[in-house]
């Protein structure tokens, strides 16, 4: 081992910047997180196990991993599509359109929930229109969806754009003299080469999602059983100082939001295997 | 498949791709278009593909005209510089993509596609790599996936732009007598693009010569070498010593040496300028019965099968002559002498 440390790379500092990166991870994110599960540790099996099944958070989980994932899944179709006109297209305005993507990155969550209440309650430009078909959005699952996929828009659009800017035109060119119609060769030819990069996309906006808490309480109501996310569920239990029972429900989140992303990882490595060399 | 291309113009802005372009490509030929890069070669292949469109002109395949078919319907095999193989697919898959896109009521069978695969892993000597992906592959390999593909679907002709481009040098040269060896296979119309000479001379059975979007020369490759149309087929093909001459009476003065005024040099003309290729050149260490001028050696260059001799002519202009080996050892030529350069055979234009 302590040969295979020695050989020699030109390619220098590898002892030094592992050894920062294993710092800045401890310090950013590997302690507070143990913290997390220390805190926790605080309450016995049964406890813990009544606090993270109790129905309420039973119906949170429900919300806000639903919720995420439905946002994620409308982000990668419509990021694609995002993506595709900006990639595939000369249009005037086009800077704006590209700029205006990472508009949810830059604007405070709490303003985007303030403005889609506004303009989706049943007294808003958008809501009014929906209310008489019976569709109330604001203060339901469906305003909580509506603004999850906001905040997720610009990651698959920023993922997916780069990966469709490097396909080359022969690709498509060699699948028409082949034969192929259109929608055969996006099926076949494009799809695939930006199947990785739409994962990623989707897992990125999925994370961002279940993380979201700003943007989400004021569209929600955050009525318990119905429109109340976990993260809410968490404050709602620190604000009562039931602190272990706050980071019992983060610990749920926490082991859920890995497994899947774990998940989610293991799918792009074996969606994108044809890239490596034996 | 016989192809015949009357008045092909093409235009992109300003610039002016194809000059009126006018072909006929024999059935089961292999034809090469050789040129610069910029001279409208590839612009060419891709209209016959059906890639680009000519802004007037006409193709005709086997008769019918095909001008404004689309890329589909024109059912022609296309090889890219690149390979442009699909990466996410096995060797196997790549080949077989043309007859699995095909509609469903033409598409044949499991067993059949499975079949013509093999046959062409065959062909194109991969049988142990079907199940590679492209990234596993050497280029050489890469583009031998690329035309089983484009053999798959049976095409009518085959096009290839810059097939050997992205190839190392060996590779390149085995390649290509293979591609040669293919040819006198399955006796596939094809046509491929390349600004490589030798590749041009070598794999091809007619050479058409390219240059600023027109056709300077059409003919095979003895043909295109040993009697160049034009200046510029003179220039492309191989190295040349050009020799500016003022016309005095019937003769031409060339540095001093009066030579016959050759057929090609106008009545009126006060000059004319010589082409002469390098092994045309004879260097006597004495003068000698022939008419001939003085030129003082400046570097010989003695590896390889051809002694390639600089010398200076006595008015200054630098050239070059090719001696045998054998020739090189008799005459014994050494640097900074002088010696009598004269001309076997000469081709001059009119300017």
């Amino acid at each position: 081992m302590a040969l295979l440390l020695k050989k020699r790379s030109v390619l220098p500092g590898f002892g030094l910047t592992l050894g920062f990166t294993l710092l800045y991870l401890s310090l950013i994110v590997l302690i507070p997180l143990a913290g997390t599960f220390l805190k926790t540790a605080s309450l016995s099996w049964t406890q813990f196990w009544e606090t993270i099944t109790a129905p309420r958070a039973l119906a949170s989980y429900r919300l806000s991993f639903g919720a995420s994932f439905i946002a994620a899944l409308l982000n990668s179709i419509f990021g694609l599509v995002v993506a595709w006109v900006l990639v595939r297209y000369q249009f005037p305005g086009k800077r704006l359109i590209d700029a205006m993507v990472d508009l949810p990155f830059a604007l405070p969550t709490a303003v985007a929930g303030i403005a889609f209440t506004a303009v989706y309650s049943s007294q808003g430009w958008i809501g009014k229109l929906l209310e008489p078909l019976g569709l109330q959005v604001a203060f339901t699952p469906l305003g909580i969806t509506l603004v999850l996929t906001f905040i997720g828009l610009p990651f698959v659009v920023r993922t997916v754009q780069p990966v469709l800017e490097d396909i080359e035109p022969e690709l498509e060119e060699a699948a028409a003299t082949l034969g192929a119609p259109r929608w055969r060769t996006f099926r076949r030819v494009i799809f695939p080469t930006i199947w990785p990069a739409l994962v990623t996309g989707f897992a990125m906006a999925f994370a961002r999602a279940v993380g979201e808490y700003g943007s989400v309480i004021f569209i929600a109501g955050n009525m318990p059983m119905r429109t109340e996310i976990t993260p809410l569920l968490i404050i709602t239990k620190l604000e009562q100082y039931d602190y272990a029972g706050a980071t019992a429900l983060a610990v749920v989140m926490l082991v859920v939001s890995f497994a899947l992303l774990l998940l989610i990882n293991l799918l792009q490595e074996w969606s994108s295997r044809f890239h490596k060399v034996n | 498949m016989k192809i015949e291309i009357q008045n092909l113009t093409k235009k992109f802005g300003a610039f002016a791709a194809l000059k009126s372009i006018s072909l006929d490509v024999a059935s089961g030929e292999l034809l090469a278009l050789l040129g610069p890069s910029g001279c409208g070669k590839t612009t060419l292949l891709r209209i016959l593909a059906g890639l680009e469109f000519a802004d007037s002109g006409a193709i005709r395949f086997d008769g019918d005209d095909a001008t404004s078919q689309s890329v589909r319907a024109r059912k022609v095999g296309f090889v890219f510089q690149h390979y442009a193989l699909f990466r996410h697919m096995t060797v196997f898959e790549n080949i077989a993509f043309g007859l699995r896109v095909r509609p469903r009521k033409l598409r044949p069978s499991r067993q059949a596609i499975h079949d013509k695969v093999q046959e062409l892993l065959n062909l194109v000597k991969l049988e142990e790599m079907a199940a590679r992906y492209p990234t596993q592959l050497s280029g050489g390999q890469r583009q031998r996936v690329a035309l089983a593909r484009a053999l798959a679907v049976e095409p009518r002709v085959l096009l290839l732009d810059e097939p050997f481009g992205a190839l190392d040098a060996k590779v390149r040269q085995e390649l290509r007598r293979w591609l040669r060896r293919l040819h006198d296979e399955i006796h596939i119309t094809s046509v491929f693009v390349t600004h490589d000479q030798e590749e041009a001379l070598e794999v091809a059975d007619r050479v058409v010569v390219m240059n600023a979007g027109r056709i300077e020369q059409i003919g095979t490759s003895d043909a295109v070498y040993n009697q160049p149309a034009t200046p510029f087929v003179y220039h492309f093909l191989g190295q040349v010593n050009l020799f500016h001459g003022r016309v005095e009476g019937d003769k031409l003065n060339v540095g001093g040496m009066l030579i016959d005024k050759p057929d090609g040099v106008q009545d009126e003309a006060e000059t004319a300028t010589i082409y002469v290729r390098p092994h045309m050149l004879e260097i006597d260490p004495r003068p000698n019965q022939h008419q001939h001028f003085r030129a003082t050696i400046k570097h010989i260059n003695a590896a390889g099968p051809q002694v390639k001799v600089e010398l200076i002519t006595a008015w200054g202009a630098p050239i070059q002559v090719d001696l045998s080996q054998e020739r090189f050892r008799v005459l014994a030529l050494k640097k900074e002498t002088e010696v009598f350069v004269s001309p076997r055979e000469i081709r001059v234009f009119a300017e």
